[in-house]
């Protein structure tokens, strides 16, 4: 029998029988989307707090230490597998100063390379990132650190309150032990502002430059200071891994070349490890829906083959194999399990998109803190791995369900069959 | 064609542990030519619709051989034998045994697609069947929509649509007035000259006996050849 005459000949005998087959469809529908919603918030509450974690940039951040760090080593570290930046800042360990508008202020120089920076999230609230040595970003609390001098003494000293893009400053060295700065003055301009830090009791002073910036200082430096032993930078390395399934490899590796890292990958590995037994769980309770849904699905196969036992008989009479009509029964009761499937799928997906837009008004209206609501928290998440283990196990257990009925089918004795009553 | 030798078959009857068994068919040995029309007659009991099933391969005899052509049918497993079915027998039931969800179009076309032939060739064949049988006009209607005789029609019509070289017939008439009954006994006959078609027919009727070549005559599970039918 070629197969869009079974397909054609499955679909007339569900024609026959359409409501009894319509119930079964909705409770394999309901068995699948249940379990499907019910490890979608398992998948969703993970996806929160790993996004919370790596907010934070600081799960897939190793810390590299070494005695001897120098470019060529960075260059090195960004060939690697699974690396997706090396962000290898240096800051100046000398006195600084810098001086906009009369206003003077402390700043730390922090050398960097912003291409680096913006693949690990170094963002702008305004501005721009600099294209040459002379342009900087400065850190989000800039300006409340540039006081003006004669304010200094008073309890709340005046600072600098305009605007900062397009402004130039002068930025000047010293040695701690000496009160006069060296002379040489560079001045940089302001073309961008960074992003407040993430935690709120961090203050970011900082002046963000290029690295292009540094034989200039250097020079500088070298002129005032001869011990050779000195160095006017110091610097620390950040690997960041694509993933966080990779930080594990690549700190290894790193390991074993005899760097000092350190990652808190290992902590985030506890709780992928109790997330993935916790939904594996939803799972568990979810099946068992499905499970209850195959017995009707169960039922109506079983109905189905002793209403059809005639018919059964007729086409063995006439020359059916035992092998088709298994195979035509099977597919009755893969069809129930597949359209019930898709429609909970899509169920699924709509009340997924309804409960992560829902919830956290209604979270939020019972705590009475609005601030819940603009939260990123994410309640139901549905991706496709989990519509795939879905699928296999509704559609799985549909067939199961069918596949006694079907074999019953098989032995129905064909002169029985043909004495039943028409 | 067919040869048949000792054929053996025995029912079991009561409760598992107590049966007892009773003989149906007692060693029978008989052949049936090819073209012919032959009748198997006797009364209720008597073992004729068993031996048809044997025939058939609905059942597997107890002791004895069958050969079909070159081929022994009596070993066939239930896989096989549906498929020697479906490849050189058609059946003609007493009530006739049609698809009730099918319309006559559909059931005449039920074989052919058991056998994998394609829409377009089975549409062209199925309606000379229809044609041949009288039936172009009901066509599209469903089998309680059609007379026993035209059902019958329809019966002989999907069990001639795969050119079967035998076709089985059990009680073929006993469900149609005498009138009706003649007609169809009249297209068997059509179909034996026309077509060379062997023609086993199971009956307790002598009217249809007489139809045939030959007559066997079944008692108490022994076969005895009585005679020529129509005498042609």
């Amino acid at each position: 029998m070629q197969v869009n005459d079974q397909i054609d000949f499955v679909r007339q005998h569900i024609k026959k029988n359409k409501l009894r087959v319509f119930m079964t469809i909705l409770a394999a529908t309901m068995g699948t989307a249940f379990l499907i919603v019910l490890a979608s918030v398992g998948f969703g509450i993970h996806d929160t707090l790993r996004n919370e974690i790596l907010d934070n940039r600081l799960v897939n951040q190793i810390e590299v230490y070494s005695s001897e760090m120098n470019q060529v080593k960075v260059e090195d570290l960004k060939k690697r597998e699974h690396v997706k930046a090396v962000v290898f800042r240096q800051s100046v360990s000398i006195n600084q100063q810098s001086e906009l508008d009369g206003f003077i202020g402390s700043h730390n120089m922090t050398v960097t390379e912003f291409q680096e920076e913006a693949k690990v999230g170094f963002a702008l609230q305004e501005g721009r990132m600099p294209e040459n040595e002379s342009e900087v970003v400065v850190g989000s609390h800039f300006a409340e650190n540039l006081i003006e001098p004669n304010t200094v003494e008073e309890a709340e000293p005046s600072t600098y309150k305009g605007s900062l893009i397009g402004k130039q400053f002068t930025y000047k060295m010293g040695l701690y032990e000496e009160k006069e700065l060296f002379p040489e003055e560079t001045t940089l301009t302001i073309v961008g502002v960074a992003k407040e830090p993430a935690k709120d009791w961090i203050m970011d002073f900082n002046i963000y430059a290029d690295s292009a910036i540094m034989p200039d200082l250097t020079t500088i430096f070298t002129s005032h200071v001869d011990d050779e032993n000195s160095e006017l930078f110091y610097g620390n390395v950040n690997v960041y891994a694509k993933n966080l399934e990779n930080v594990t490899a690549v700190s290894k590796a790193l390991k074993d070349e005899g760097y000092s890292v350190y990652s808190i990958a290992d902590q985030l590995e506890q709780l992928d490890v109790f997330f993935l037994a916790f939904k594996a769980g939803l799972v568990f309770v979810g099946t068992i829906a499905i499970l209850i849904a195959s017995i009707g699905i169960f039922n109506t196969m079983t109905m189905a083959v002793t209403e059809r036992t005639r018919e059964i008989g007729v086409m063995k009479a006439i020359g059916a194999s035992p092998k088709l009509i298994q195979r035509l029964f099977l597919m009755e009761s893969a069809w129930i399990g597949i359209i019930g499937t898709i429609i909970a799928v899509i169920i699924s997906y709509g009340v997924s998109f309804i409960a992560n837009m829902v919830l956290p008004i209604i979270v939020s209206a019972a705590l009475g803190d609005e601030e819940i609501a603009s939260l990123d928290i994410t309640f139901s998440i549905i991706p496709w791995q989990l519509v795939i283990i879905a699928s296999a196990i509704s559609i799985t257990v549909a067939m199961i369900s069918g596949w006694r009925p079907a074999r019953k089918a098989t032995k129905i004795d064909v002169i029985q069959a043909l004495r039943q009553e028409i | 064609m067919i040869q048949v030798q000792e054929l053996t078959h025995s029912f079991k009857i009561g409760k598992k542990g107590k049966e007892r068994k009773i003989p149906v068919l007692k060693g029978l040995s008989f052949a049936i030519n090819e073209g012919e029309i032959v009748s198997i007659v006797g009364r209720s009991g008597s073992g004729k619709s068993t031996l048809l099933h044997i025939l058939a391969g609905f059942l597997k005899p107890d002791a004895g051989i069958i050969q079909i052509g070159d081929v022994r049918t009596s070993t066939f497993s239930e896989a096989e034998s549906a498929k020697f079915r479906l490849d050189h027998f058609g059946f003609i039931f007493q009530n006739f045994q049609l698809m009730p969800g099918l319309t006559a179009f559909e059931n005449v076309e039920l074989p052919l697609k058991l056998a994998g032939v394609a829409k377009k060739d089975r549409q062209k064949k199925v309606q000379q069947l229809l044609q041949l049988v009288g039936l172009t006009e009901v066509q599209d209607h469903y089998p309680n929509e059609l007379s026993g005789g035209q059902q019958q029609r329809v019966s002989i019509a999907r069990a001639l649509i795969t050119d079967p070289p035998i076709i089985f017939a059990d009680e073929p008439t006993g469900s149609l007035d005498s009138e009706t009954e003649q007609d169809i006994l009249l297209l068997i006959q059509s179909l034996n000259k026309t077509r060379g078609i062997t023609f086993i027919i199971i009956t307790h009727d002598d009217t249809v006996a007489e139809t045939a070549d030959r007559v066997y005559k079944m008692h108490d599970g022994e076969l005895s050849e009585g005679g020529v039918g129509h005498a042609s």
